[in-house]
């Protein structure tokens, strides 16, 4: 079936595409200065350790026959071990892993939604004084510098009126006690409102902006005149005919936007010590903790090409003037 | 007994440069089942008309002065409720489909079963589609063909669906507005066959506006000729184009090629584009006009009949003068 | 003909472009930030106090608030706060400037050859245009950071190679569109070298585009830029906005003196506004569409 056609090509793509980024990355790690061993294997352990681990890790072999430990490694879980945790990087992204995606998902979602009716409504009433008040927040949103719309929210709401908690995810006294699940989720709600709101209205900016102006240009095209002649209630014409074509290029932009949301959550995480894979990179980074930082930037860069991919098959099934 | 009746009206734009008269001071009526068509250059205001009798001007329009009266209704008068209820079931517009006159994420049946939808709320979803049906049969589209989408669709296949839209709720006044300056001449030609043939058979007035006055010529019983925002010459399909009166008129027919007349062509001169925005005591073609009378530019002309049906906007001396030329 | 025909153009441009509310707003902001970037050359003049890096006071060596010989107060080791907002605008300047200048260049060039040349070579091209383009900025400067310590020119040099893909979109379906109209295939007919039509044809016509996506690529440069410094990860020797939101709050003084958060990031935020207004300004120059629509038919 053509889909699948279209799927598998996708997914060939960007596997093909993460390939590269590792050998790149691969390359980069033995070109920078200073010893390149340093950074597979911990220099602080003992010298047996050392050697025990430059022989499982291959780290005396020729670069090509390394390459092809690294990629094996790479694909059957092992990412190394963490300098600084002492545990398997693989164990410390797997927990890491759901609190992204967590906050990920949910503010980007929120963030499209709220502003695509957002954005449809201020289109709609054109030059009206909400159109005007939307469009300059929106535009204000949009140039926010993250961390310190960040740090702003941070110190107001959480430190001078305590009303929610300086970062986090969780309140280790409620877990520990044997709570209910419903309170558990609670509490990490809580947490997530502060870094949420900070992402949701980062994005909404964007999402607001772009929904508007290709509103605005969807309403100038014939097909709204026909429905309007058509009898058609103005609710009609607004959600069903215009706003379903103005949603497409939004779903295109949620594609390209990636790369900035995913840059705004690291910064996100690592403000409200939100315990997801984003920090870590930064920890790792601050720390000089190769492997970890290593496997948290290749899973980045996963998460980035999947995301694409998703978005890529949803513009494909909702525009049907695209053929796959 | 006429079904539409415009009198003295009056549509005006607004813009930078001042109010600009698209359509000024012209009346004319149909009566039930005939064709009436407008023809006349782009700017000239005839789209403008049909526009207006839909209630779709754009935000800068108004109608200035006149009336509208449609089956004992004002158009004029109407708000924006009244027109919603009124449009696609009691009036419809057959648009140009090369524009992207159909929402190209919606199936085209569901496009036409829309309009049903609207207007018809008690009907059935069955009663619906039975009638979706029965226009595309109408349109001659075949019944694999419902369920497309518009893209996948010919140029002559869309403007069927648009005529079956407009027919859909089976209006009284068809306004077509160059439903066929986008296609070949074989689909026209077939295209213009069935709007004919539809109208015939349900007894629909039709407005058919075109700069094409070959395709006006072959669909329309009445023809109006419209120049600078003013009707200048009207009458029977015959009148006009067998004794046509105003100078502008002739013009316009010299211009137009025929296969017999090929080295008859006179290529017009167009001296001055007429003023929409001051209205002044003169007659709007005076600048371009054969007849270099004083008169044209100093006086509004006014009608001149040349039998109960056939009348233009001129100067009984001048038009003499120029039958003498 | 040329030079007075551009002229006329460009005063025409510049006529919708100072009545445009955005653009006479972006204009005026975008001055004052200017001035204070070319102040921040002479201020450190008057005295070793006022250098933005190394100036402390020997007299306050904490934070205080504004006085007569410190407008701003001082940072947490007593450095005068206002000298270090002239440092990071002229820092800003040159880091969003050269940045957009760069990936302008580059995405302009590449855009115009793909869009001009077609076929494999535009395949593979807009391929790898994609791929940049997908890429996170930040967490790539991250990795790289963790190997190499990055000077404020590698910064912004990789800043600028990760973001000419938006551009050269652009450009090229400007060329695409360009291609095919009769003066350049009168100049392909008259025997001009591919290189020559590129160049001196399709060239000027696809510029002011280039100019307008400038200073988008100039907010994203900026906050890219101050982000990695707010990280820690700057260059260590040059004091930008970024660099002081660091300070602020790694030092812990965000909680007692909030008031230190307010200046850099007041900063920052006008300046890609003001940018950010300054493009759409040009867009309803470059666009006529997107005026207010002239009324009438």
């Amino acid at each position: 079936m053509r889909t699948k056609k279209f799927i598998f090509n996708k997914l060939l793509e960007i596997t093909l595409l993460f390939f590269i980024i590792m050998t790149v990355l691969f390359f980069l790690f033995r070109a920078a200065p200073g010893d390149p061993i340093t950074r597979m294997v911990d220099p602080t352990l003992t010298p047996e350790d050392i050697k025990h681990l430059i022989e499982q890790l291959g780290l005396n072999e020729p670069a090509w026959r390394q390459y092809i430990i690294y990629i094996k490694n790479f694909f059957t879980g092992n990412l190394g071990h963490s300098f600084h945790y002492g545990e398997p990087v693989s164990n410390i992204i797997m927990a890491r892993m759901p609190a992204t995606i967590l906050l990920f998902t949910t503010s980007t979602l929120l963030a499209a939604f709220v502003g695509v009716v957002l954005g449809k409504i201020s289109a709609w009433k054109k030059g009206s004084g909400l159109d005007n008040f939307l469009s300059l927040s929106a535009l204000i949103c949009h140039t926010l510098f993250i961390p310190w719309f960040a740090l702003l929210l941070l110190w107001a709401l959480a430190y001078k009126l305590g009303w929610f908690p300086l970062g986090g995810i969780i309140s280790p006294e409620i877990w520990i006690q044997d709570t209910s699940i419903i309170i558990k989720v609670l509490d990490v709600m809580h947490h997530m409102f502060l870094p949420l709101l900070t992402l949701f209205i980062i994005h909404l900016g964007s999402y607001l902006l772009l929904m508007r102006s290709s509103m605005l240009s969807v309403l100038k095209e014939d097909y709204i005149i026909t429905a309007r002649a058509k009898g058609l209630s103005n609710k009609v014409i607004r959600n069903k005919h215009a706003a379903k074509n103005a949603a497409l290029p939004v779903i295109t932009s949620v594609g390209l936007s990636l790369a900035f949301s995913i840059n705004g959550g690291a910064l996100t995480e690592q403000i409200f010590t939100w315990p997801g894979i984003g920090r870590e990179l930064i920890f790792a980074v601050s720390n000089n903790d190769y492997p970890l930082a290593q496997a948290c930037f290749l899973l980045i860069t996963a998460v980035v090409l999947i995301a694409n991919l998703i978005v890529d098959l949803l513009y494909a099934y909702m525009d049907p003037r695209i053929s796959y | 007994m006429a079904s539409l009746k415009v009198e003295n009206l009056s549509v005006g734009y607004k813009s930078k440069k001042g109010l600009v008269n698209a359509v000024h001071n012209i009346s004319f009526s149909i009566k039930q089942g005939r064709s009436l068509g407008f023809v006349g250059e782009s700017g000239c205001g005839k789209t403008t008309i049909g526009m207006t009798l839909m209630g779709l001007l754009p935000e800068n329009g108004s109608i200035l002065q006149g009336d509208i009266f449609f089956n004992g209704n004002n158009l004029a008068e109407f708000n924006d409720k009244k027109w919603r209820s009124f449009r696609g079931k009691e009036i419809s517009m057959i648009f140009q489909a090369a524009m992207n006159a159909m929402n190209p994420v919606i199936r085209v049946d569901e496009q036409i079963a829309e309009i049903l939808e609207t207007h018809h709320p008690q009907m059935s979803q069955t009663d619906v589609y039975d009638q979706v049906k029965k226009m595309f049969r109408l349109v001659e589209i075949p019944e694999d063909r419902l369920r497309d989408y518009p893209h996948q669709y010919s140029g002559g296949m869309k403007q069927r669906a648009i005529i079956a839209m407009a027919l859909a709720c089976t209006p009284k006044l068809i306004i077509a507005d160059e439903p066929t300056t986008a296609l070949d001449v074989i689909v026209q030609d077939q295209i213009l066959k069935e709007i004919k043939q539809i109208q015939k058979e349900t007894n629909i007035s039709l407005i058919f506006i075109s700069h094409d006055i070959a395709v006006v010529a072959d669909v329309c019983e009445d023809i109006c000729v419209m120049y600078g925002g003013q009707i200048v010459e009207k009458g029977t399909r015959e009148e006009v184009f067998k004794s046509p009166k105003h100078p502008y008129t002739k013009t316009l027919l010299d211009s137009f090629l025929s296969l017999d007349s090929k080295g008859d062509i006179k290529i017009p001169e167009i001296r001055e584009a007429p003023d929409l925005i001051t209205i002044t005591e003169r007659c709007n073609f005076a600048g371009s006009c054969n007849c270099k009378c004083n008169k044209c530019n100093n006086q509004t002309p006014g009608w001149v009949n040349f039998s109960s049906t056939h009348k233009a906007l001129c100067f009984e001396d001048a038009l003499n003068k120029d039958k003498n030329d | 003909m040329n030079k007075n025909h551009s002229i006329e153009r460009f005063k025409k441009g510049w006529t919708i472009f100072i009545k445009n509310p955005m653009g006479k707003a972006g204009l005026f902001i975008l001055s004052i930030f200017m001035l204070m970037a070319i102040a921040s050359f002479f201020v450190p003049l008057l005295g070793p106090v006022y250098h933005p890096m190394t100036g402390v006071d020997p007299d306050i060596t904490y934070s205080t608030g504004p006085s007569l010989q410190h407008w701003l107060g001082t940072d947490f080791i007593g450095r005068d706060l206002f000298v270090q907002l002239l440092e990071g605008a002229k820092v800003a300047f040159i880091v969003g400037l050269s940045c957009a200048f760069i990936s302008v260049v580059l995405g302009t060039a590449i855009g115009m050859i793909s869009g001009y040349a077609g076929g494999v070579v535009d395949t593979i091209l807009m391929r790898i245009a994609d791929i940049f383009m997908v890429l996170p900025s930040l967490v790539i400067l991250l990795i790289l950071a963790s190997l190499w310590e990055l000077s404020i020119w590698v910064i912004i040099f990789i800043i600028a190679i990760m973001r000419w893909p938006s551009v050269s979109r652009i450009i090229r379906s400007q060329t695409l569109s360009l291609k095919s109209r009769p003066f350049i295939e009168a100049s392909r007919v008259a025997g001009a070298s591919n290189f020559r039509i590129i160049f001196r044809h399709i060239m000027p016509n696809v510029l002011p585009l280039a100019f307008l996506y400038m200073t988008f690529r100039v907010t994203a440069a900026i906050l890219v830029e101050a982000a990695l410094s707010f990280l820690g990860f700057g260059d260590p020797g040059q004091v930008s906005w970024g660099m002081m939101l660091q300070w602020v709050w790694s030092s812990g003084h965000m909680f007692q003196a909030p008031y230190w958060l307010l200046p850099p990031g007041i900063c920052i935020s006008l300046l890609t506004l003001s940018f950010y207004m300054l493009g759409r300004a040009m867009d309803e120059v470059l666009d006529p569409r997107l005026r207010k629509e002239e009324e009438g038919q």
